[in-house]
């Protein structure tokens, strides 16, 4: 009786563990960026090769004119 | 990427510029866009000062974290989209073609 209440003990700690676990993995590494919807994004002035030559993009540029999507990724050649 | 270039007609329907952004060099980008068919701009933040001004630049990758913005015509941000909600952009053309962002 007193083996069986050990083994039940033991199960339910494993079980608390691997769910905790489960948990963390599925929590956000990372907070949420600081800029929220609402704020004004930052102007920028950055460089693409358009087969020719680099050119310039600013964010400014199409202020009043279109909206924009800022896609940012981590790598290039990494999927997506 | 390739989700922004199948819905890049929709977009430019919509008065939208679509910009890729990543910290690898101008030549590396181009040759990334020429290898998925991106017709748009993947602009170079080398050394990752605009990624670091936007707040998102990850440590533990040396890289700029996987965020979409959508900025409005007045320079505001009207939707944004982080890490694995970033890979599907449905969120984001369908804000777009909100009838009063088109005007």
């Amino acid at each position: 009786m007193k083996k069986q209440k050990l083994v039940l003990a033991a199960l339910l700690l494993a079980s608390t563990l691997a769910t905790s676990r489960l948990y963390a993995a599925d929590k956000p590494s990372q907070p949420p960026p600081a800029l929220k919807v609402g704020d004004v994004a930052p102007d920028f002035k950055l460089q693409f090769f358009d087969g020719n030559g680099l050119k310039d993009v600013t964010l400014s540029q199409y202020r009043g004119k279109k909206n924009v999507v800022l896609a940012f990724y981590i790598f290039a050649f990494t999927g997506g | 990427m390739k989700n922004f270039q199948k819905n890049l007609q929709k977009l430019e329907a919509a008065d939208t510029q679509v910009l890729g952004v990543s910290m690898d060099s101008p030549f590396a980008n181009k040759a990334f866009a020429d290898q998925i068919g991106v017709t748009f701009p993947l602009l170079s933040d080398w050394g990752g000062e605009t990624t670091h001004k936007y707040g998102i630049y990850l440590d533990k990758y040396k890289a700029a974290r996987r965020v979409n913005f959508l900025i409005g015509k007045d320079g505001k941000i009207l939707e944004e989209q982080v890490d694995k909600d970033a890979i599907d952009p449905t969120k984001i053309v369908d804000a777009c073609q909100r009838p009063k962002l088109k005007e």
